[in-house]
C-alpha cells in the first residue's frame, strides 16, 4: 500500500531527525511513501492559525484533503498535532454539508473539490492497523530488553475522542504502549501520558509550560523510565529542547531522553542510531543507548 | 448576631427574584441556601414559561381562564388575575436581563403550545428554560452583590410576639449554628417531592420551608393537591418535559393507540396534567400498558425539531432510559412532580404569620388550585417572588428589629446533639425515608380512597415517633450531610402528615385529588380551600373560601 | 443480573484524618446503575459518613462532578456498566481536581466561582432597553444555547492542564461563560471584555489540550469558545500581547510560504527589540546548533504558494 506522505512543518524544520527516521523504518516495514504528491500542501495551521481564523484553517485543510483524494492514496501524518488538527477540520467539513459546499467554493479556483473521503492517519495508527503488531515483532532485530520507556501521546492525538476514530478503533488509545511492548521494552505507565506538554503556551507563558515539562519528565523519571517516546515533534521540542530550561526554572534535576516514535521502532529494527539521528537531540541519549547491545 | 432587613430562605427562581426586587427597593437583603443557588431545582424545569403578550393579540384574561379551568376552579381568581396580568412584563424583564429565549422568524420572542392552554403562549429556551432563567438570575445576583449564605441550612424560624423575626441557621461546612435577625423572612424553599418515592424532584426538595412554617404556626393550604406528571421515567422518576407534547409528541398504549382520544378528544395530549395522568393510569390498570408504563412517541417530529427544541429530552432518554428518541418511543408513566399546596399566602406573599412571607412552590396563593398547568410554575415563581420581595422590603422599612434571646440557638444545638448521640445501630435515615416515600406513593397517588389514606396517616404517625431515635453515623462538624439529611427528614414527615390529613378531609374529587370513594366534583360542599395548622393539641383543619371574581365554576372537560 | 463491583473511594475527613486514603466498598449493583446510585446507596444504607454533593440525579444541577477512573464527569450520568468489563471490576472515585478538598468528595468550589465573577458574567447593555423585547435572530439564541447549556459542574476546571500549573488562568468554565456574552448581540461590552480577556491569565493562557472538551457532560466545548474568543479579539485589533502576535505571525508565515518558518516565528512574536527574549532565543538556538538541530536558514516556499495566498485573500477576513 502506498501512502501520500504529509510530514508537517516541524519534521522539515526543527526536527529533521523525525523525517529521516520515518523514511528509514517505512522502507524496512514495507510502508511505501510518496514524498512528492503532498509537497504543495500547506501547513495544517497547528491550532494556531485556527486561533486567528478557523474557517481559513478548514479551507487550507480541505485543500490538502482534496489533493490527497486526487492522489488516490491514503494520507500519512507523523505529527500528533497535524493529525488532530486535520481530524477536527475533517469532522467539521463532514458534519455540515452546507459548510463543505462553502469551503469547496473557495478551493475550486485551483480546480480542487473535497468530497469528504480523506482519512489522514498517523504513522502510529498505521503501524497498529495496517502493519500490525505481529509483523513488527517479527522484524525486530534488536529487542529493547532492559529499556524502560514511558509513552507520551500529545493532546491532539487523544482528544477530542469523537473525531479520532476511537469508536471504530479503540486500540488507538493504547497504541504507544503496544508498540513499546512489541519492540521488547518495558512500558512505564504514568498518569501524565495523555496530558499536555505545554508547547502551545511556551511563548506565551513560559513558566506554566516549563512546569508541565518538569512535571511529566520527573514523574516518568521517578517511575524508573529510561526514556520517553512521543509521536509528536512539538511535544518533542518542548520535552527535549526545553528540558534544561524546565529543570532550571523548577529547581529539579532532569535527565530524560525523548525519542521520536520512528526512532524507537528503528532502533529495534536494527537501524544504526546515527542514521536515526538519535544523537541530534538536546538531551543526550548516550546512556540510553548503552542499555542495549545495538549490533544485531 | 447578624441582622438583615429581609432574609430569604431558598435561592431558586422565587428566592433570587425576591432578592433582586428587595435589593432594588433599597433594603439590606440576604439569601440562605443549603446548596449553591445554581444547584436549585428550578434548574430542572424544562418546557417553558407562560405569558399573554398583548402586543401579540393575546389577552391575559384568556390565560387567566385557562389557568382557572386548569385549577379545577380551586384557584383564587384574584391571585390568578394578578399573575396573568403581570406575566407579560415579567417575561420582558427576563429578556432584558439576558435570557436567551427562542425567537420566531422576525426575531421576536417565540412560543410553543403547552398543556391546558388554548393558545400558544409558552415562551421557552430549547428545553431547559428553568436552567436558562435560573442562571441569568444568578448572574444578576452577582451583579447586584447580594449576600448569599451559601450552603447554610435553615433549622427553624424565630417567632417572637407573634411575629417572625429571624431564623436559626447552620453552616453546613463547619457545623456552626447562628441566629440571624431579620425584619421579615421569605420562604422560597421549593417543593416537597422527596416525600414521595419515586419523584421527579431533586434530592434537595424536602419541603424544608413548608415544614418550618407549619412548626411556626403558619397555615398550610391545599396540601392534598399533589401533581403527578404524566411523563416520567419508570424507576428513577426522572422527568420528560411536557415540551415534547407541546412540539407534537403522541402518547401511545401497548396497542399503539393514541388513547387520549377517549379521554380528552379536543386537547388530546395537551389536556391538563391531572387528566392525562389519570388517563394513563387507567390504560395501565386496564392492561394496555407494558411493565407499568405507556409510551411517549417523538419519532414523527423529525430531526430538526428535536435538535433545536428537545435536545435535553434526547439526552435524558439516552442517558437514563437507553432510548434513542429518533427511532424508539420512550416508556413513561405518571410520577409525583409538584405540590400545588403549600404555605398559605395572600397576593403579596404574606403568610398567616406577620413578618413571614412565602413564594414559589413552597407557597399556595393559590394560583394553581387543584392542578397546575405546565409552564405556569416558572411564572408563579417570578411574579410572586418579585411581589413578596417588594412587600417584605416595604414592611421592613417601617419596623425595627425584635430582640431575640439566646435560647433559640441553644434549642437547636440540643436537638442536634440528641441526634448525634443516638445509638448508631438504630439504622440510618435512608430506610425511613424510603418507607415514607413508598407509603405516600401507594396511598396518595393518582387514585385515592379513605382506607388507603387512613393507613398512610397511621404509618406516618408511627414513623414520627421512631424518627427521634434515628442513628447518625457521622459525628463530625465538617460538612455533615448525614446529620443534614436526618434533620430534613423530620420536616418531610410533618409535610407527609399534613398531606394525609388534608386529603382525608376533602370528600370529593377535584383536580389532582381523585378519590374512588368520592369520584365526583362537589362544588356545593367543597368549593373551598382546606387549611392545616399545627397547634399544641396537634394538627387541626380549617377552611378558607375560594376567591371568585369573573368566572363561575363550570364542568371541566378537554 | 446483579453486577459485583468494588468502588474505591478517596476519603478525607479534616476532623479526624491527617491524610486522604482509599476506602473500598464491595457492592452488588444493577446493570443500569450509575456511579451516583452506588454512592447514594452507600451513604443511605452502609456508611452514613460518606460525603458528596448531589441533587437532581439527571445531569442538570451540576452538583455531582468528580473524578471517576481519573477522568472528571458527573456521577449521575456515568453508568457503571460502561466502566467495568472483563477483568476490570473496580472503579476509582476521587474528588474533582484543581480545587482544595473539604471532605471526601466535596471540594471548595469558591475557587471556581471566583473565576466566574472575574469575567463580569452578566449582560451589559448600556442603551435604554426597548419597550418590548430586543429583536434578535433565532440563530443567535440557538448558538448561545450551546454555551448556556453549561451547568457549572466544574468538570472542565477539574481536569484543565493549564490550571494545574497556573492558578492565575481564568479557566475553561469562566471563559466559556464570557464567550456567552461576547456572542450575544444584546451585549455591548465586547471590546472591554476582550481587552480584559487578553490579559495574562486570560484566553491566551489556554494550552489547547482539549481536556475540557473531552470531559464536559453537556457538550459546551469550552476550548472551542476560547478559540472563538481569540478570533474575535484579533479581529478587533486587540493584538498587543504575545498570544495574538504569535497567531498573527504564524498566519503571515503560512501566507508567505505555505508553511511555518520556525526561525522567524519566535523572533517576530516577541519583537526583535525585545532584547531579553532575543537573548534567551539565541541561547536556545546555540544549544540546538551544537547538536545539529536547526531549521533550514533558507526557508523555501511551497510550490503553488500563490494558490495558498489566494485562499488567504478570499477567506482571510471571514
Amino acid at each position: 500500500m502506498k501512502y501520500a506522505f504529509y510530514p508537517g512543518c516541524v519534521a522539515q524544520g526543527a526536527c529533521p531527525e523525525l523525517y529521516v527516521a520515518t523514511l528509514e523504518i517505512c522502507s524496512i516495514l514495507g510502508i511505501e511513501l510518496d514524498t512528492e504528491v503532498m509537497k504543495g500542501a500547506s501547513c495544517t495551521g497547528s491550532g494556531i492559525l485556527q486561533e486567528k481564523n478557523e474557517r481559513l484553517g478548514d479551507t487550507l485543510n480541505a485543500r490538502t484533503f482534496a489533493m490527497a483524494e486526487n492522489s488516490g492514496m491514503p494520507m500519512m501524518t507523523i505529527c500528533s498535532t497535524c493529525q488532530g488538527v486535520m481530524s477536527q477540520a475533517n469532522s467539521r467539513l463532514n458534519e455540515d454539508s452546507d459548510y463543505l459546499k462553502q469551503v469547496n467554493e473557495d478551493i475550486s479556483p485551483e480546480g480542487l473539490t473535497y468530497s469528504g473521503t480523506a482519512d489522514p492517519r498517523h504513522l502510529l495508527w498505521i503501524l497498529l492497523e495496517d502493519i500490525g503488531i505481529d509483523k513488527i515483532k517479527s522484524l525486530v532485530k534488536v529487542p529493547l530488553d532492559g529499556m524502560k520507556i514511558a509513552p507520551f501521546y500529545g493532546c491532539y492525538i487523544v482528544r477530542p475522542s469523537k473525531v479520532l476514530g476511537f469508536d471504530d478503533h479503540p486500540d488507538r488509545q493504547q497504541a504507544l504502549e503496544e508498540l513499546i511492548s512489541a519492540v521488547g521494552a518495558e512500558v512505564v505507565d504514568f498518569p501524565g501520558k495523555t496530558l499536555c506538554c505545554g508547547f502551545p503556551i511556551t511563548t506565551i507563558n513560559e513558566t506554566a509550560s516549563m512546569k508541565m515539562v518538569a512535571r511529566h519528565t520527573t514523574d516518568a523519571q521517578q517511575l524508573g523510565a529510561d526514556a520517553m517516546v512521543t509521536p509528536c515533534p512539538l511535544c518533542h521540542l518542548n520535552l527535549d529542547g526545553f528540558q534544561p530550561k524546565a529543570a532550571q526554572m523548577n529547581a529539579v534535576e532532569i535527565n530524560m531522553p525523548i525519542l521520536h516514535l520512528p526512532q524507537m521502532i528503528g532502533l529495534a529494527l536494527g537501524v544504526d542510531p546515527k542514521i536515526l539521528r538519535i544523537n541530534k537531540h538536546i538531551m543526550s541519549t548516550k546512556k540510553l543507548l548503552s542499555k542495549v547491545t545495538l549490533t544485531p | 448576631m447578624s441582622e438583615h432587613d429581609v432574609l430569604i430562605i431558598g435561592a431558586g427562581l422565587a428566592g433570587m427574584r425576591a432578592a433582586l426586587s428587595a435589593k432594588e427597593n433599597g433594603v439590606d437583603v440576604a439569601i440562605v441556601s443549603k446548596v449553591h443557588p445554581v444547584r436549585s431545582h428550578s434548574n430542572a424545569a424544562q418546557g417553558g414559561i407562560n405569558a399573554a403578550l398583548t402586543d401579540r393579540g393575546d389577552d391575559w384574561k384568556d390565560h387567566a381562564f385557562d389557568t382557572i379551568k386548569g385549577s379545577d376552579y380551586l384557584g383564587d381568581q384574584d391571585a390568578i388575575e394578578v399573575m396573568c396580568r403581570e406575566a407579560g412584563d415579567e417575561i420582558i424583564q427576563m429578556e432584558h436581563m439576558g435570557v436567551i429565549f427562542n425567537r420566531d422568524e422576525s426575531g421576536n420572542l417565540g412560543t410553543r403550545a403547552f398543556g391546558g392552554q388554548r393558545q400558544a403562549r409558552t415562551f421557552f429556551v430549547a428545553d431547559f428554560t428553568g436552567q436558562a432563567l435560573l442562571h441569568v438570575l444568578f448572574e444578576q445576583i452577582i451583579k447586584s452583590d447580594v449576600r448569599v449564605y451559601e450552603e447554610w441550612f435553615a433549622l427553624s424560624l424565630i417567632i417572637e410576639e407573634g411575629k417572625c423575626c429571624g431564623a436559626v441557621l447552620m453552616d453546613i461546612a463547619s457545623g456552626v449554628i447562628e441566629v440571624v435577625k431579620a425584619k421579615s423572612v421569605i420562604l422560597a424553599t421549593g417543593g416537597l417531592g422527596r416525600v414521595f418515592e419515586p419523584s421527579t424532584n431533586a434530592l434537595i426538595c424536602t419541603g424544608d420551608g413548608i415544614a418550618m412554617a407549619y412548626k411556626a404556626g403558619a397555615a398550610l393550604m391545599d396540601m392534598e393537591m399533589v401533581q403527578y406528571h404524566p411523563t416520567t421515567l419508570a424507576g428513577s422518576g426522572v422527568l420528560i418535559s411536557e415540551g415534547a407534547r407541546g412540539e407534537g409528541a403522541h402518547l401511545l398504549n401497548s396497542e399503539g393507540e393514541r388513547f387520549m382520544e377517549r379521554y380528552a378528544p379536543n386537547m388530546m395530549e395537551l389536556a391538563s396534567r391531572d387528566v392525562v395522568s389519570r388517563s394513563e393510569q387507567q390504560e395501565i390498570d386496564a392492561g394496555r400498558g407494558v411493565n407499568g408504563t405507556v409510551f411517549l412517541d417523538c419519532r414523527h417530529l423529525g430531526e430538526q425539531i428535536i435538535k433545536e427544541r428537545l435536545t435535553q429530552i434526547a439526552e435524558i432518554a439516552r442517558d437514563f432510559a437507553n432510548v434513542d428518541i429518533y427511532s424508539e418511543p420512550i416508556p413513561i408513566r405518571p410520577g409525583m412532580h409538584y405540590q400545588m399546596g403549600g404555605v398559605k399566602t395572600d397576593v403579596n406573599g404574606l403568610t398567616t404569620v406577620p413578618g413571614l412571607y412565602a413564594a414559589g412552590e413552597a407557597a399556595c396563593v393559590s394560583v394553581h388550585g387543584g392542578n397546575r398547568l405546565g409552564a405556569n410554575s416558572l411564572l408563579d415563581t417570578l411574579v410572586f417572588g418579585r411581589r413578596s420581595g417588594e412587600h417584605a422590603s416595604d414592611f421592613s422599612k417601617n419596623i425595627s428589629h425584635t430582640e431575640i434571646s439566646g435560647k433559640y440557638a441553644e434549642l437547636e444545638t440540643n436537638r442536634i446533639q440528641n441526634f448525634l448521640s443516638n445509638d448508631v445501630s438504630a439504622g440510618l435515615f435512608g430506610s425511613m425515608r424510603q418507607d415514607m416515600g413508598s407509603i405516600m406513593n401507594k396511598h396518595l397517588a393518582v387514585y385515592r380512597d379513605k382506607k388507603g389514606m387512613e393507613e398512610a396517616l397511621k404509618q406516618i404517625k408511627s414513623l414520627k415517633e421512631d424518627y427521634f431515635k434515628i442513628g447518625v453515623h457521622d459525628k463530625s462538624k465538617t460538612f455533615n450531610t448525614n446529620l443534614l439529611f436526618t434533620l430534613e427528614l423530620g420536616g418531610m414527615i410533618d409535610c407527609a402528615e399534613a398531606i394525609c390529613i388534608s386529603a382525608l378531609e376533602r370528600e370529593e374529587s377535584r383536580g389532582a385529588h381523585t378519590r374512588t370513594d368520592f369520584p365526583d366534583r362537589d362544588d356545593e360542599n367543597w368549593l373551598k380551600h382546606i387549611l392545616v395548622k399545627q397547634t399544641s393539641e396537634g394538627p387541626i383543619t380549617e377552611e378558607a373560601p375560594v376567591k371568585i371574581t369573573n368566572w363561575e365554576p363550570q364542568i371541566r372537560s378537554y | 443480573m446483579p453486577l459485583p463491583i468494588t468502588l474505591n473511594v478517596k476519603r478525607f475527613n479534616p476532623d479526624s484524618d491527617q491524610d486522604s486514603y482509599i476506602q473500598e466498598y464491595q457492592l452488588d449493583v444493577a446493570e443500569s446503575d450509575t456511579v451516583l446510585d452506588s454512592l447514594i446507596h452507600i451513604r443511605e444504607e452502609i456508611d452514613g459518613t460518606l460525603t458528596f454533593r448531589c441533587s437532581c440525579r439527571s445531569a442538570i444541577c451540576g452538583s455531582c462532578a468528580m473524578r471517576i477512573d481519573g477522568k472528571a464527569g458527573l456521577a449521575c450520568n456515568t453508568k457503571i456498566s460502561d466502566l467495568v468489563s472483563g477483568d476490570k471490576k473496580s472503579i476509582t472515585v476521587e474528588p474533582a481536581g484543581n480545587m482544595p478538598v473539604i471532605k471526601d468528595l466535596v471540594v471548595e468550589f469558591e475557587v471556581f466561582w471566583k473565576k466566574i465573577r472575574q469575567v463580569s458574567p452578566w449582560l451589559k447593555h448600556f442603551a435604554m432597553p426597548p419597550k418590548g423585547e430586543h429583536i434578535v435572530p433565532n440563530e443567535n439564541m440557538l448558538h448561545l444555547a450551546g454555551v448556556m447549556n453549561c451547568i457549572m459542574c466544574g468538570a472542565c476546571v477539574s481536569d484543565c492542564t493549564s490550571l494545574e500549573v497556573n492558578s492565575e488562568f481564568i479557566g475553561p468554565a469562566a471563559l466559556a461563560k464570557s464567550y456567552r456574552f461576547l456572542a450575544d448581540p444584546r451585549d455591548e461590552a465586547n471590546e472591554n471584555r476582550l481587552i480584559e480577556l487578553s490579559q495574562p491569565g486570560g484566553i491566551w493562557d489556554c494550552t489547547r489540550c482539549m481536556q475540557c472538551v473531552e470531559v464536559c457532560p453537556k457538550e459546551v466545548d469550552p476550548m472551542g469558545r476560547i478559540m472563538s474568543s481569540k478570533e474575535m479579539a484579533i479581529e478587533m485589533g486587540i493584538t498587543a500581547n504575545t498570544g495574538a502576535r504569535h497567531a498573527n505571525v504564524f498566519a503571515s508565515s503560512v501566507h508567505h510560504s505555505g508553511w511555518l518558518d520556525e526561525l522567524k516565528l519566535p523572533v517576530l512574536t516577541h519583537g526583535i527589540f525585545n532584547f531579553k527574549e532575543m537573548f534567551k532565543l539565541a541561547f536556545l538556538g546555540l544549544r540546538a546548533f551544537k547538536v545539529g538541530k536547526v531549521p533550514p536558514v533558507i526557508h523555501k516556499k511551497r510550490p503553488n504558494v500563490t494558490k495558498i495566498r489566494q485562499i488567504f485573500e478570499k477567506v482571510g477576513h471571514k
